[in-house]
């Protein structure tokens, strides 16, 4: 099963991070591979079990459920319904933890899921690149905007 | 019941950060405010239940216990069974975590670590900070 983790240092506060990413249904203001983000049957995006309805840049659509939400840790972990792609399985978790030494934030973001073995490396290579880092520099760069 | 948090990120990759935070009995060959360390009994550094008898350089002298530790998970936890700062119950754990994003290492000490102040109030001798700015400077 692979196992992905990522992990980046960003130079914000850690309630700075934390409001952008517990908004389950903001992930389309600033990941580049979201079009649009939708929560089915108009729940509150942090209801746990809401289902988030992704719009990819490239037209596909994605489901995915929020299983976790913790303000206290600053952390959440989601599990994807619908995909394309032939993954099953994922469960991802994200988490945050002050860096003390400079007020900045450590940021962890990994998951397993299963797939067939032809597509193992080649997934586990596009969820770790394009989704995971390419989100770590898309949050450095709203967080700047922001700012 | 008090609270120590620190953490701090750490120029090099976690596998260099852990073989010097992993020396139970290896303080004085990074940190700057310790001078001398031993175990006692002669027991090997990495036996969990030994204690580390340590002197600061302002002559202050401490007594830790290792309860555990984990090459797997890069982890370190131990007591302080003597120490002139006044604390009781102290229990402390860093942690190494790697940052993909760059050959770095995160380095904390969880929320678990609790002390409860019985004299004058004081912070960690061995701070992960402390410890991270000795490790990257060496």
């Amino acid at each position: 099963m692979p196992h992905i983790v990522k992990s980046t240092i960003l130079d914000a506060p850690t309630d700075a991070v934390w409001n952008v990413l517990r908004d389950f249904n903001g992930h389309d203001h600033w990941h580049p591979a979201v079009a649009t983000s939708t929560i089915e049957r108009a729940q509150a995006a942090d209801k746990i079990g809401c289902v988030r309805r992704f719009k990819l840049k490239d037209g596909s659509e994605l489901r995915e459920q929020l299983l976790a939400l913790s303000d206290l840790e600053q952390t959440f972990s989601y599990c994807l319904l619908d995909t394309p792609m032939p993954m099953f399985n994922y469960v991802a978790h994200v988490r945050l933890l002050p860096v003390t030494d400079g007020d900045r934030t450590f940021w962890q973001w990994e998951s397993r899921f299963t797939t067939r073995p032809e597509d193992r490396d080649g997934l586990t290579q596009m969820v770790a690149e394009q989704i995971y880092q390419a989100g770590f520099e898309a949050i450095r760069h709203h967080l700047k905007e922001a700012a | 019941m008090a609270r120590v948090y620190v953490s701090t990120v750490v120029n090099a990759r976690n596998d260099r950060v852990w073989a010097r935070v992993r020396d139970f009995n290896g303080l004085p060959n990074w940190h700057p405010a310790i001078a001398e360390s031993r175990i006692e009994g002669g027991e090997p550094a990495d036996k969990i239940g030994c204690v580390r008898d340590f002197r600061l350089r302002n002559g202050d002298r401490i007594r830790e216990k290792l309860l555990g530790l984990s090459d797997y998970d890069m982890f370190c936890t131990y007591s302080i069974l003597e120490s002139p700062m006044g604390v009781e119950n102290y229990v402390a754990t860093l942690r190494l975590t790697p940052v993909t994003d760059g050959d770095q290492t995160f380095l904390n000490g969880p929320p678990s670590s609790t002390a409860r102040p019985s004299g004058k109030p004081s912070s960690s001798a061995i701070s992960a900070a402390a410890c991270s700015r000795a490790a990257s400077t060496r």
